[in-house]
């Protein structure tokens, strides 16, 4: 009797740092998967080379200067263009890239950093930047530095086929490459969500083999169809721009950065009597409804950018890693108008919530609203699974040895 | 296991199986007679079907785009060009004893557009049967010795530099002008190219540099070209020609003028060069004209059948349709057009496509019999100026180093006058520089269409998969019929000659009948040497001064009938019969000419093929039908006696001056036709180095011998 009436508060000093122990690693693991979108990317690729393949290049202008514009920076901006018809001889103005021949706007003014140019474009260095994996020397600008929660948009244009997309005219990616690409990319925690826009004829048929979850697809048209360019500039003579991008352009030129139009209404947007193809989207890999998904989450950024006056002043090299991770938690206190994906941070400061985003709240997040939870922010922020186990253990020793001192 | 067993027991048995390619062969060898009339047959249908096969042409490459971008050329431009004809036909008025002036001019226009300007002196080459340069390229260091003052030419040279290209690669626009007699059409075009040229100093987007060459054609503008292009390739690192030049007072005059007038300009007294020619557009406008719209013909033809990429055709036919709203021509037989026989075929086979059509909407391969009769015309006339091996223009010298390049003939539709002028400068001004645009998106030579293709219209080709099937089974029943004939000749010896068999069955004499047709080929190759002495003869006889074309035919023939005696002669009698026992002699000999009558054919079909297309529709059934006539009217059937009329006709309609002179008087009418213009067709041949005349000499002509041999065959 006795040893059992000792035994009670035993089993629930024992019970206590294994149920503590539990929430952790489980809220930890949970963590993994649904890690808080804090940063955007993006890979735009142009992958033909030739003067009348301009078009290819104005295509992936275009959207650089789109998601630039809603607020991708550039340093988030992996951009490979494999010809410079700016350059081109055959150019009737020079340094100079138009999609539409009204001329309006040049896609190539000042502020166009090309990461992959000419010939460096090629599928080695696409699954490099993708996978990253890159020899040492390679500049951390021309680096995919992505993490678990980024979400990366990858447009690519050129001439495809059947499961294949041609770089410079010289080899080919295929579908298999690049589900390969993204599953190392899914296995490296190097993105969140992946959206990957592609404009080539038989675009569909590149997206055959992603099998990674949080990859939405979507093509410019289907197999056995063509992809084709909308105008022909007759002053530059040649074709400017083509049909499936211009009608992306055109939807987003009406957006600005704090729209929230959905991924779903820019799919609907596509017409295929305009596109003469079918565009296609596979979302068989992608968990949210698309109509949720505000086209902002890949087409633009969640990164504020922080005005100091001084730029270097601030803070040493050494602790700046530690000062962004600050500064993102600072700057949902002062963002009242943006949406932020950090579900936990929402619940923080609830009063941010203003697009009513109903984003899911899974199990495990719900288990995080007791009072550890702000412990286990504490560890989430700071450390990893493993030195968390390696607290759970010391904490076990003492308790190992109280039960050996009271049977006793 | 089974079959291995059954395969060991078969193998047992003393009759080995004879594989299915050589049944096959030994079965078309005995059937040899039907296979021939059916391959031939079917051969010259493939022929007349070829119109009815013709593609429609297409743009191959993906970079030329033509027309994807708006002319540039304005009226402003028109009014430069109309400012240099004006200027032009002033100078000509004033003194027209030397072209010093014209050359002024021009390089003044030149010089104020911006352009590079140099003049290249030369001297005409006169062309000359050289034995040994048949497929050489053309000869570079050999400067004329003896060449006086008087008698050079002076191209004027303009070079517009690409602003922001690499200067590797040049586009070249030719006028061909006569500064001495120069016509009103010459002049425009000349105006053309001006226009063009001045747009061109100052557009943005060239990426190759344009060369403008105003070639003196009062040595025929073949030769200035060439002229100009063996010094652009090869160039000279001596002094001689400057030497030369400084010899003449004339064109010193014409150098010192220029320097000094316009000292710090772009004038240079040095050959000027650019890159590597991409593509050649030779210009000329047709003084009179008989047309009654605006029409651009092409020339295409180079030296040796070779033609310019489809792909350079294709351009100019789109953007001159397409864009400018000019005809396009290109040469036909006009005689075949008004044929009755080719419009009833092409009825025909206009019937067969819409009954085709009735039983499967899916056939569609039916053209009006107007458009199959244009089609056989163009088709016969691109066969002919190919199979010629002559080029039909300037362009033919661009072809010697590779280049693509075509004549184009702006002919207009009324008496030019200034209205007509200034609108036939702004369209096929409107026309080069759209054509000059297009190249100039070019990456690369151009490679991607066809070389060797044979135009049914301007849009419309055969392509050498189509027209080589043709051509086949024309040859094809050759090597059959030779077999044949060998197998029977041995076999049918051992049968007559039995009583003689049986007396040697020895090993010796059946070693000796098998070897029996080395004889029949030895005098099948004596007659071949006499064919290549034959082709040798004309380097002699025109040393001789003072010739007339029927002379030295005359003295041809003699030398080459009394060659062949000699060769006889000498070395044995190919035409008697050696021995009496052989009197299948003719067979053998029958079937080793037919042999070097197939290896003749397939070679000439690499070489040139049309030539050889031609070749095998006279040598093939003279080849085959050919057959003693004393055994023919021994047997004196009706069969015998077709055969007896077949051979004689073709015995002389095969003979080369015969199909000469048929063909001749077939386009020209009959009663122009003179000995002598045999001698100056085939001196022409020889002066273009065309390998038709080689293959005339040393492949056509012995067959005729050997085939006249066989008819007159004493059994």
């Amino acid at each position: 009797m006795e040893t059992f009436n000792n035994s009670k508060p035993v089993l629930v000093l024992l019970l206590l740092p294994c149920l503590l122990l539990y929430s952790l690693i489980s809220f930890n693991s949970s963590s993994v998967e649904a890690a808080m979108h804090t940063n955007n990317w993006a890979v735009l690729v142009c992958t033909s080379r030739f003067w009348f393949n301009y078009r290819h290049m104005a295509n992936t202008l275009s959207l650089y200067r789109t998601v630039k514009r809603l607020g991708i920076p550039d340093e988030r901006i992996i951009l490979m263009l494999a010809d410079d018809m700016a350059c081109n001889t055959r150019n009737k103005y020079p340094a100079q890239v138009f999609n539409n021949e009204n001329h309006r706007l040049n896609l190539y003014g000042d502020n166009v950093e090309v990461d992959y140019r000419g010939y460096e474009v090629t599928v080695e260095n696409f699954l490099r930047v993708l996978t990253g994996r890159h020899e040492t020397a390679v500049p951390r600008s021309k680096r995919l530095l992505s993490d678990e929660g980024s979400h990366i948009l990858l447009y690519m244009t050129g001439h495809g086929g059947d499961e294949f997309l041609k770089f410079q005219d010289s080899e080919e990616l295929q579908s298999h490459d690049l589900a390969d690409a993204v599953k190392q990319m899914k296995e490296k925690h190097r993105f969140k969500e992946l959206l990957i826009m592609v404009d080539t004829c038989q675009a569909a048929t590149l997206f055959n083999q992603l099998q990674s979850p949080g990859v939405l697809a979507i093509g410019s048209s289907m197999k056995g169809e063509n992809s084709y360019s909308h105008h022909l500039d007759s002053d530059v003579g040649v074709s400017v721009v083509d049909r499936f991008t211009y009608y992306t352009l055109a939807f987003f030129e009406r957006l600005n950065i704090y729209d929230n139009a959905s991924l779903s209404s820019l799919f609907s947007s596509y017409n295929p009597s305009w596109l003469m193809s079918t565009a296609y989207y596979r979302k068989d890999l992608y968990k949210r409804n698309l109509e949720e998904v505000p086209v902002t989450n890949f087409f633009g950024s969640v990164m504020e950018t922080i005005h100091t006056d001084a730029a270097y002043k601030a803070l040493s090299r050494r602790n700046s890693g530690r000062f962004e991770a600050q500064m993102s938690l600072d700057s949902v206190h002062h963002a009242e108008r943006r949406t932020l994906m950090k579900v936990n941070d929402q619940e923080e400061t609830h009063d941010v919530n203003p697009e009513g985003n109903k984003q899911p709240l899974q199990g495990e997040e719900g288990a995080s609203k007791c009072p550890w939870s702000t412990f286990c922010n504490k560890f989430r922020k700071g450390e990893n699974v493993d030195s968390l186990v390696n607290y759970g253990l010391v904490t076990m020793i003492p308790l190992l040895v109280i039960p050996t001192w009271l049977v006793r | 296991m089974a079959e291995t067993k059954e395969k060991s027991h078969s193998d047992e048995k003393p009759k080995p199986r004879v594989r299915p390619i050589v049944r096959l062969g030994i079965f078309l060898v005995s059937h040899s007679f039907l296979v021939s009339v059916v391959c031939f047959t079917s051969g010259v249908l493939a022929l007349f079907l070829l119109p009815v096969l013709a593609k429609n042409t297409y743009i191959s490459e993906n970079a030329l785009m033509p027309g994807s971008a708006s002319p540039m050329l304005s009226n402003h431009h028109v009014s430069d060009g109309n400012r240099l004809v004006k200027d032009l036909t002033n100078s000509n008025l004033k003194s027209s004893e030397t072209g010093i002036e014209s050359h002024k001019i021009i390089a003044k226009y030149m010089l104020d557009v911006g352009a590079e300007v140099s003049f290249h002196k030369f001297h005409p080459q006169m062309n000359q049967f050289h034995p040994l340069h048949f497929f050489s390229s053309p000869d570079s260091g050999k400067i004329q010795e003896n060449c006086s003052c008087s008698s050079y030419g002076i191209n004027t040279v303009g070079i517009i530099r690409a602003p922001r290209g690499d200067g590797k690669e040049a586009i070249v626009l030719v006028t061909p002008y006569n500064a001495l007699t120069s016509s009103f059409g010459e002049v425009l075009s000349l105006g053309i190219a001006y226009s063009v040229f001045s747009l061109l100093t100052q557009v943005t987007w060239l990426a190759k540099d344009i060369i403008w060459l105003v070639v003196d054609s009062q040595f025929g503008e073949y030769a200035a070209v060439s002229a100009w292009l063996r010094e652009y390739q090869t160039p000279k690192f001596s002094s001689h020609s400057t030497l030369n030049a400084e010899m003449c007072p004339d064109i010193n005059y014409l150098f010192e003028i220029k320097v000094h007038s316009m000292a710090g300009s772009k004038f240079s007294n040095s050959f000027r060069r650019a890159g590597t020619m991409t593509a050649a557009l030779v210009l000329k406008v047709r003084d009179q004209s008989e047309q009654f719209d605006d029409t651009v013909s092409i020339y295409a033809e180079a030296s040796n059948g070779q033609m310019p990429n489809l792909d350079l055709i294709n351009v100019v036919n789109y953007l001159a349709v397409h864009r400018q709203g000019l005809r396009v021509n290109v040469e036909k037989l006009w005689s075949l057009l008004n044929s009755g026989w080719l419009k009833s075929l092409g009825e025909i086979f206009e019937s067969l496509a819409t009954i085709a059509k009735s039983l499967n909407p899916k056939f569609k391969f039916g053209i009006p019999a107007t458009e199959y009769v244009e089609g056989i015309a163009t088709l016969a006339s691109s066969l002919y100026y190919q199979a010629l091996g002559v080029p039909t223009g300037p362009h033919g010298a661009f072809r010697d180093y590779q280049v693509d390049a075509i004549t184009l003939e702006i002919s207009p539709k009324f008496s030019l006058d200034k209205v007509w002028c200034s609108d036939i400068l702004l369209r096929g001004g409107r026309l080069i520089e759209g054509v000059i645009r297009s190249v100039n998106n070019l990456l690369e030579k151009f490679h991607q269409s066809f070389f060797l293709y044979l135009l049914t219209s301007p849009s419309k080709f055969v392509s050498v998969g189509v027209y080589m099937i043709a051509f086949a089974l024309l040859i094809a029943p050759l090597p059959m019929v030779a077999a044949s004939l060998y197998v029977d000749a041995n076999s049918s010896k051992g049968d007559s000659s039995f009583l003689f068999a049986i007396t040697d069955t020895d090993e010796h004499g059946i070693t000796i009948r098998s070897w029996r047709w080395l004889n029949s080929a030895k005098s099948v190759f004596i007659v071949h040497l006499w064919g290549a002495i034959v082709s040798l003869l004309p380097y002699f006889i025109c040393q001789i001064p003072d010739c007339s074309p029927t002379t030295s035919f005359m003295i041809w023939v003699l030398l080459s009938i009394l060659s062949l005696l000699i060769l006889n002669l000498v070395l044995a009698s190919p035409l008697a019969c050696v021995k009496a026992s052989q009197e299948k002699e003719w067979a053998l000999v029958k079937s080793v000419t037919i042999s070097s009558v197939f290896i003749g054919l397939g070679l000439m079909s690499v070489i040139n093929f049309a030539t050889a297309e031609i070749g095998a529709l006279l040598m093939v059934p003279m080849c085959l039908l050919a057959r003693p006539l004393k055994l023919d009217v021994r047997v004196g059937t009706l069969r015998s006696c077709c055969r007896i009329i077949c051979n004689l006709v073709l015995g002389h309609i095969a003979f080369p001056p015969a199909a000469f002179f048929l063909f001749k008087g077939m386009l020209d009418g009959f009663g122009s036709a003179n000995v002598g213009d045999f001698w100056m067709w085939v001196e022409s041949l020889w002066a273009w180095n065309s390998a038709t005349y080689l293959f005339i000499g040393m492949v056509q002509l012995p067959c005729w011998v050997l085939c006249v041999s066989i008819l007159f065959h004493s059994c």
